[in-house]
């Protein structure tokens, strides 16, 4: 039974006619970056065509015959072409931007594909998008940007933590050019990792991810790095509040291969230094910095190669004088991938690739002889071998398979006095996990597409481990326990009419590793660990439906109602102390998750004014039977209402502006019930969880870019400036609330009182980006 | 001996300290209107200085922003039965309240509690055992049975073996603190064969016993090792944290109660000084995690040994 799926996918092939290929890359022109989901077609008859793909590659079955093929893509000038076909046909195209920008489509978060294609809740952001809009002390990021969107529900406040239709923020699979990035935030998460500068383009999947996805319940935020200009060296960077950003690309044989090499460093700190040299706390700092680096090589018409590279870090010293105390802790990642893209025949390319990735988190103190270390971190090496097969013009199929060697280190401490060594005696963790997939997007009638994927996944857990159950001891190797699923991915679209469709969707999907976290977000000192003979993998099903209208006008509206169920969820017993002897193996309880709502997006995309307006009903909850006393409750990130309003105006050729207002439900918290006397102390019991909401968040953000030359600026050197205005009106949003009792019993009586925090009030930016060269 | 100051709370405070250009106000949470439930703080103790049980009940009050005191007074459950058995015998505790005792003895209960007498005027009511013949053995366990308001409630708990400490010194505190003030040091020689769990408390020349922040600490990493390590002078609960935190002043005369206990028991004061310490931004509540069946708090057994000296170096 197991195979029938397989069949079904396969079985349309064996039914496809003589046909001749026209396949190639659709580039920009000028950097000769793959335009992705740029749309090529036969005008004569225009449902046939195609989207590039995450490569800017395209192909299209076409009979014998005389063709005029016209490729077009947002902000470029179209392409047209006429070709007499009788064999298989090669054709790379290089559109140019168009210089009228103003007159032409802008679109600001874009549904790919729209109406026709079965995809349900995948959004494309590109990164210029996101540079149009406010940004917190300047500084641009994708992952802000993201929780804009409907269905997306951001973390604390001003964090670039964010939780898909009520997932958790360990079940969002965030890749950087292929490779998973375990933590994606820098100083606890107010800033993402990722230097906006380098960023192409980020596509986000809320659900109904590609059979080519998997190892996460709720979303696939896919960033792909830019590949450096092949035409003519530059340079470009900003100078921002906090940071600084440099950039350099540009052709190491022309036309042919490429570099780029980016940096970005805070140095907020290091400008204080003076002060702080004169304090108590001298030896003190704090920066973040991301190195970026991608090399590409069009090795030939037919083979291309490229290698992605991150490399990032926290760095907190803090010193007290007067205490002789240090306190050292550095965190990062570091990402590298290889891959070779080679196109075998018309109708048969593939990518195969290498990735290493890696996250350190390590933590010093020291006072006089005294000294404890903490280190925690994660390897994995992957492999992935990836095909896109089209055997005639209404399949497009891809398939592959994944494998990952995974090493995730527990909070490893020790500590010593000078003459003793301590040690919790804890371990590295060793896995594999691997993936089989096939998936068919198949054009089964005018009226309907249809994209039918099944992904098999395996997780093995490997020795040494003791095990948690029984005792055993496991070499090491030795499998200790596995996991195997089958993974349905279907999704539907049926074209009502040219601009109008009706899209379903159902997901199956698993995770074996996890991360619990005490907080809203993913901290650095959270850890992830793998699924063992306890802790069994999380898995997800989702449902979803939507409609979804284009207008000619620009406006284009879509609703979607989504209902999630989430098995083997992990969360901390309610009693849980921090404590570095914890394994936290037998720290976890294990419920289940529930999450349903609907998502109204309404977006507008050409013309001087563009944006959008998302916004989500939802309901998330959780079951645990040693939490709450069994009972269901809110997850600490339900938002019954979420809204996004976004809105770019461009007034000329050297002035735009941009402004956000965001308006969620008030976080869940859980309210103190009672207090109590212990030792002379009044100490407070917790109520129900989750029960009591903090008072609703919403802010107003505005910003604005001035081009001293213009946008389309001819020149060697252009520059511009942005300007930002977060929380305009200062609303004081309730960050955290926390409680402290005084208890005075030698004056017979006791205050308890509740306090709000809020962060941000407003907070004004400046950042000065250029660009020097071709 | 504690790995108490963990990244976790390093760093937020750092990047808190260095975000916070906001503020806070108070606010009324809402109330969840529950009764009130019953609240045991009651010990047993064995070592150096055993003492009788004694028990203390009182009802939690649902959370208000001022509490009077009438309202201390009244959280005092009275005409409870109290019974408390070790392996041979069970007796049943006789309840005592401040204002009803004569001056001398009350004096001497508000300082077995660890009260200042002078100070002291909340009429506590605790039930013990007056005759002082009922009195904690290491080794031991303890059962204990209370039945108030038609309220049953149940716990049980146990006084391991002493583990002392071998020595405790003072020596000049790292940094550039003030020589006024020392650091005190000691030594212990955790046994391997056991599974403990500590406490400590300090005194003060004639101020009460406060305990340490954090004061327990299991043995889990560093079983079977004789070490040396810093120990912190307790402060009043709420009391502000300065640059000297921790350091004792030199000349001062002061006590250190070392205990031993049980899981539960340190289970409950781990999870309470975890539950007041650790709210914030990044992280969830930690319920107190008691050992009554049927009510909140404690029933806890120590073993004890005390250890008075003067601070100098």
């Amino acid at each position: 039974m197991k195979s029938l799926p397989f069949l079904f996918l396969l079985f349309p092939l064996l039914v496809n006619a003589q046909t001749f290929i026209l396949q190639g890359v659709i580039t920009d022109k000028k950097g000769g970056q793959a335009l992705v989901g740029a749309a090529i077609f036969d005008v004569d008859q225009p449902t046939t065509g195609v989207l590039t793909d995450a490569n800017g590659y395209f192909q299209l079955e076409l009979e014998k015959g005389t063709y005029t093929i016209n490729a077009s893509y947002i902000g470029y000038n179209d392409f047209s072409q006429t070709i007499n076909l009788s064999q298989n046909t090669a054709l790379n195209i290089q559109l140019a931007e168009t210089a009228l920008k103003l007159e032409t489509i802008d679109i600001v978060a874009k549904r790919e594909k729209s109406t026709e294609d079965p995809q349900m809740s995948q959004i494309t952001l590109s990164t210029e998008q996101a540079q149009k809009l406010p940004a917190l002390l300047g500084e641009v990021d994708v992952l802000k940007t993201i929780q804009l969107l409907p269905g997306v529900v951001s973390g604390n406040e001003g964090s670039s933590g964010f939780y898909v239709r009520g997932g958790g923020p360990d079940q969002n699979l965030v890749l950087l050019d292929d490779a998973v990035v375990y933590n994606p935030g820098h100083m606890l998460g107010f800033f993402s990792v990722f230097n906006a500068d380098v960023i192409e383009n980020t596509q986000l999947y809320k659900g109904n991810m590609p059979a080519a996805y998997g190892g996460r319940l709720s979303s696939v935020v896919d960033i792909g790095m830019k590949k450096g200009r092949t035409d003519a060296y530059q340079i470009e960077g900003g100078i921002g509040a906090i940071a600084s950003r440099l950039t350099a690309q540009g052709p190491i044989v022309r036309n042919k291969s490429s570099f780029l090499v980016a940096g970005r460093r805070t140095y907020a700190f290091d400008l204080a230094q003076p002060f702080i040299r004169n304090s108590a706390f001298n030896g003190t700092n704090y920066h973040f910095y991301d190195l970026n680096t991608k090399f590409f090589w069009q090795v030939s018409e037919k083979d291309q190669l490229s290698f992605s590279g991150y490399f990032g870090k926290d760095v907190l010293r803090y010193v007290s004088n007067i205490r002789g105390i240090d306190f050292f802790l550095p965190y990062g990642n570091q990402v590298a991938s290889l891959r070779w893209n080679h196109i075998f025949n018309s109708k048969l390319s593939a990518d195969a690739t290498l990735l290493f990735n890696a996250y350190d988190f390590g933590f010093e103190v020291q006072q006089a002889e005294y000294q404890i270390e903490l280190f925690s971190g994660i390897r994995d090496w992957n492999a992935k071998l990836d095909f896109d097969y089209f055997p005639n013009e209404r399949h497009e199929i891809g398939f592959g398979v994944h494998y990952t060697f995974h090493e995730l280190t527990p909070n490893i401490a020790t500590a010593t006095n000078g003459e003793v060594d301590f040690s919790n005696e804890l371990s590295s963790q060793f896995s594999n996990e691997g993936a089989l997939y096939v998936q068919d997007e198949w054009k089964a009638a005018t009226w309907l597409r249809l994209q039918l994927g099944l992904r098999g996944s395996w997780f093995q857990q490997l020795g040494p481990y003791t095990s948690k159950i029984d005792g055993r001891q496991y070499e090491k190797g030795e499998p200790v326990v596995s996991y195997s699923a089958l993974e349905p991915r279907f999704s539907s679209a049926f074209l009502l009419n040219e601009n109008l469709s009706v899209k379903t969707a159902i997901t199956r999907s698993n995770q074996y590793l996890h991360l619990v976290s005490n907080s809203t977000s993913t901290l650095p000192f959270d850890i992830w660990v793998p699924s063992t003979e306890r802790i069994r993998p999380q898995r997800g099903w989702q449902y979803s439906a939507g409609v979804f209208q284009n207008f000619d006008d620009g406006f284009e509206v879509a609703v979607e109602g989504f209902y999630k169920q989430l098995d083997n969820q992990i969360d901390y017993g309610e009693n849980y102390v921090n404590n570095v002897a914890d394994d936290l193996e037998n720290e976890f309880v294990f419920g289940q998750g529930t999450a349903y709502g609907v998502e109204f997006f309404l977006q507008k995309s050409q013309g001087k004014l563009t944006g959008w307006l998302g916004y989500t009903w939802s309901r998330t909850t959780r079951q645990f039977d040693d939490i709450n006393n069994g009972n269901p409750f809110p997850a600490v990130y339900d938002r019954t209402h979420d809204l996004s309003i976004v809105a770019n105006y461009e007034f000329n050729d050297r002035w735009d502006a941009g402004m956000v207002f965001v308006y969620g439900t008030g976080n869940a918290f859980t309210p103190v019930k009672s207090l109590y006397l212990i030792e002379q102390k009044l100490n407070w019991e917790y109520g129900t969880r989750n029960s009591a909401r903090i008072q609703p968040y919403h802010r107003f953000d505005l910003s604005a870019r001035f081009f001293p030359k213009g946008r389309q600026a001819e020149g060697r050197f252009n520059s511009h400036w942005s300007f930002s205005i977060y929380n305009v009106y200062s609303r004081q949003n309730p960050f955290f609330v926390y409680y402290a009792v005084d208890t005075n019993l030698e004056n017979n009586s006791a205050t308890a009182t509740a306090y709000k925090v809020s962060l941000f009030p407003i907070i004004p930016s400046v950042t000065w980006n250029f660009k020097w060269g071709a | 001996m504690k790995l108490s100051t963990s990244p976790f709370t390093i760093l937020t405070i750092f990047v808190l300290a260095l975000l916070v250009s906001g503020c806070e106000e108070e606010f009324i949470p809402p109330i969840e209107s529950e009764p009130p439930q019953i609240v045991v703080e009651g010990y047993i103790e064995g070592g150096q200085l055993s003492t009788p049980p004694y028990v203390i009940l009182t009802r939690s009050i649902p959370f208000s922003t001022t509490i009077s005191g009438e309202d201390l007074n009244d959280i005092f459950v009275r005409d409870a039965i109290v019974k408390v058995s070790n392996e041979e015998q069970t007796i049943t505790l006789s309840e005592v309240c401040l204002e009803e005792l004569p001056q001398e003895m009350r004096t001497q209960l508000i300082r077995l509690m660890g009260y200042d007498e002078t100070t002291f005027s909340l009429n506590v009511c605790i039930y013990t055992d007056m005759s002082f013949q009922f009195l904690g053995e290491e080794g031991k366990h303890y059962d204990l049975e209370i039945y108030a308001d038609g309220e049953v409630l149940t716990s049980s708990t146990f006084i391991p073996p002493h583990v002392p400490l071998d020595t405790l010194f003072f020596l000049p505190p790292p940094g550039k603190v003030d020589t006024s003030f020392a650091q005190m040091r000691c030594i212990i020689s955790d046994p391997a064969d056991l599974d403990s769990y500590y406490r400590y408390f300090t005194q003060v020349n004639r101020e009460p016993f406060y305990a340490g922040l954090p004061s327990v600490s299991d043995d889990r990493l560093f079983n079977g090792l004789s070490f040396e390590f810093p120990l912190f002078k307790g402060e009043p609960f709420g009391e502000v944290v300065d640059e000297t935190f921790g350091l004792f002043d030199r000349g001062d005369t002061i006590t250190i109660k070392w205990c031993t206990m049980d899981e539960s028991h340190y289970r409950f004061w781990n999870t309470l000084e975890f539950n007041t310490a650790n709210q914030g931004p990044f992280s969830s509540y930690t319920r107190i995690e008691s050992n009554i069946n049927g009510g909140l708090g404690v029933w806890g057994g120590y073993s004890n040994s005390y250890y008075p000296t003067v601070v100098g170096y």
